[in-house]
């Protein structure tokens, strides 16, 4: 678990010194236990999970959006993991992050073909739809948004969060 | 040459142990780099790769199987209920990007003459539009014909489904996006997939000009396709009602070339624009009554249900919700055999990944208790079933135990 931990904060601290534009090479495999060891490293923090896949249509609308929402909100805790459920090639799904502006995210890859478990390990009753979100808050309450996510409304939890900070 | 299914296993543990090593590895100590899990995966064509696996019964009692494993579609068979196997042919000798979607898998078909039939669909291009491809063997399953595109057409095609008539006629049934280039430059928007169809009258030289029975259509999900009679398919699938709402329906044809209207199985309201990716199943008993067990998260209701037509699909009993629903019931398959209705079903706990049977006698009106009949701990394909005259199979593609076929007729 240490050695896990060492990996996820070494991540953390290296994804905001990547410039936009640099090719991203960081893609970290998502596998069993990556869940939990995902939620230590961000315990007692707000944070966002964005679920994607590059086969899933309303997906590839939405990803650029969150890239500019990131853009608007530096600092933003922001991790998108690609779940879709038709396996994707590491190299498209870090095309696709770069060229909606996502490489400054902690980004991250299913990569185990027992899905049913690492969603399971997520939330017991997700049956795998894409896009979905999760707003994480301090106190490790989750609000889960099915389909494509109302900004407005990301936006709102994001400055409640940041408030309650002060 | 005969390879025994336990030699099989053998060479795929043998090629995989390695990895599997790495992998518990993996787990213990919860490291995620690329090395560590890209090697653990097996690597070559053979079943003991494979990722799905499908099952179906020639006429002359022989079984057949075709499976996907690393971007080849294999074919192989079995004399003695899948304890030996002839040697695996590859469909596409040259892997291809596979529509490796959870609901997409090859379709295979057998006919009186051991012609054997085979459909599977590929990955076109980097927009992920599909292709369906056919392939036949004139020679028992020794060789394929190089695999051909099932239309001319070269919109997206995906979720094909096969189906022999009576007289040897062979049905395709598949989602079919054409229709969207035409309402593009009217400047509409076009939701979903068409269902495209087609037959071969010629045992599968050739099929007849691909059309669209119905357009708008749920663009990810797999189609339930039986015969209410000679000439007459129908297909289950999840359409779009009103371009928002995925709930399930049924489409009879009249004859060969004509699909009759299509009737709606139940409002589940399930309001959504993602990919459910689970689509129906359909099985119709020897009196004609349809059969389907459908997933929804609909605002009426959540989970696995069940339900019945005996006037051809016009109208549908109340559904009736299969399964735990604490443990995610999903990837149900229904086999009308032997004056019975089977139905299996997936369940996962966290942990396990169980496959449940339940079973009924008098068309579905009542049902056996579930009862396990089999489970994995690692991932696995969908549960299927397969009938041969006189006995009923689970047939079960797992990757910690490979490829099962297990009798079931004695458990309900």
């Amino acid at each position: 678990m240490k050695r896990w931990l060492a990996l996820a904060l070494f991540s953390l601290v290296l994804a905001p010194t990547i410039s936009s534009s640099a090719p991203m090479d960081d893609l970290h495999d998502f596998v069993r236990g990556s869940w939990q060891g995902l939620r230590q490293a961000h315990a007692g923090a707000p944070l966002i999970v964005h679920f994607w896949g590059v086969t899933c249509g309303p997906c590839r609308a939405e990803m650029p959006q969150w890239g500019q929402f990131l853009k608007q909100h530096p600092g933003l805790p922001l991790v998108t993991i690609d779940a879709d459920l038709v396996p994707n090639n590491a190299d498209t799904v870090k095309s696709m992050l770069q060229q909606s502006g996502l490489t400054k995210a902690e980004n991250w890859m299913f990569d185990d073909d027992f899905v049913e478990r690492l969603r399971y390990e997520i939330d017991p009753h997700w049956q795998g739809d894409i896009p979905r979100t999760l707003l994480i808050a301090r106190d490790g309450s989750m609000t889960t948004i099915d389909g494509v996510a109302d900004f407005a409304r990301v936006a709102l939890w994001w400055r409640n969060q940041s408030a309650a900070a002060k | 040459m005969k390879l025994d299914v336990l030699t099989a296993a053998a060479i795929g543990l043998a090629l995989c142990a390695g990895t599997a090593l790495a992998q518990m590895e993996h787990h213990h100590d919860g490291m995620h780099h690329h090395e560590a899990a890209g090697t653990a995966k097996c690597a070559n064509a053979s079943l003991a790769c494979a990722t799905q696996a499908i099952p179906t019964f020639a006429p002359d009692g022989t079984l057949w199987l075709a499976w996907t494993a690393n971007g080849t579609v294999s074919v192989a068979h079995s004399r003695d209920l899948g304890r030996t196997w002839s040697p695996p042919v590859a469909v596409n000798p040259k892997p291809l990007d596979l529509d490796l979607g959870p609901d997409s898998r090859p379709s295979i078909a057998v006919d009186r003459d051991n012609r054997v039939f085979v459909a599977f669909a590929r990955f076109r291009n980097s927009k992920f539009d599909g292709e369906v491809l056919f392939s036949r063997s004139l020679d028992g399953g020794n060789s394929f014909a190089a695999a051909i595109p099932i239309t001319d057409d070269t919109e997206s095609q995906r979720f094909q489904a096969l189906a022999l008539d009576a007289d040897g006629s062979l049905f395709a049934a598949w989602l079919d996006k054409r229709d969207r280039v035409p309402a593009m430059a009217r400047g509409e928007k076009y939701v979903g997939a068409g269902l495209g169809f087609a037959w071969s009258n010629d045992h599968g030289a050739t099929f007849s000009a691909a059309k669209i029975a119905e357009d708008n259509t749920c663009e990810c999900c797999r189609l339930g396709v039986g015969l209410a009679g000679p000439g007459r398919p129908v297909v289950a699938f999840r359409n779009v009602f009103g371009g928002t709402v995925r709930d399930h329906a049924v489409v009879t044809f009249l004859n060969p070339h004509t699909p009759g209207p299509i009737h709606r199985v139940s409002v589940d309201d399930w309001q959504t624009d993602v990919c459910p990716h689970q689509g129906p199943t359909l099985a119709v008993s020897p009196d004609g009554t349809y059969h389907i067990v459908w997933f929804t998260e609909g605002r009426v209701r959540q989970g696995l249900f069940y339900a019945s037509s005996a006037d051809g699909g016009r109208t549908f009993t109340q559904p009736m919700q299969i399964g735990d629903p604490e443990r995610n019931p999903a990837r149900p398959y229904l086999l009308s055999a032997n004056r019975r209705l089977w139905l299996v079903w997936k369940e996962f706990d966290g942990k396990s990944t169980t496959v449940s049977l339940m079973t009924s006698g008098d068309d579905g009106r009542t049902w056996s208790a579930p009862r396990v009949v089999a489970h994995t701990d690692d991932a696995s394909d969908h549960p299927l079933l397969v009938g041969n005259g006189g006995r009923v199979f689970l047939s079960w593609q797992t990757r910690a135990e490979g490829y099962r076929l297990i009798a079931v007729e004695n458990t309900q």
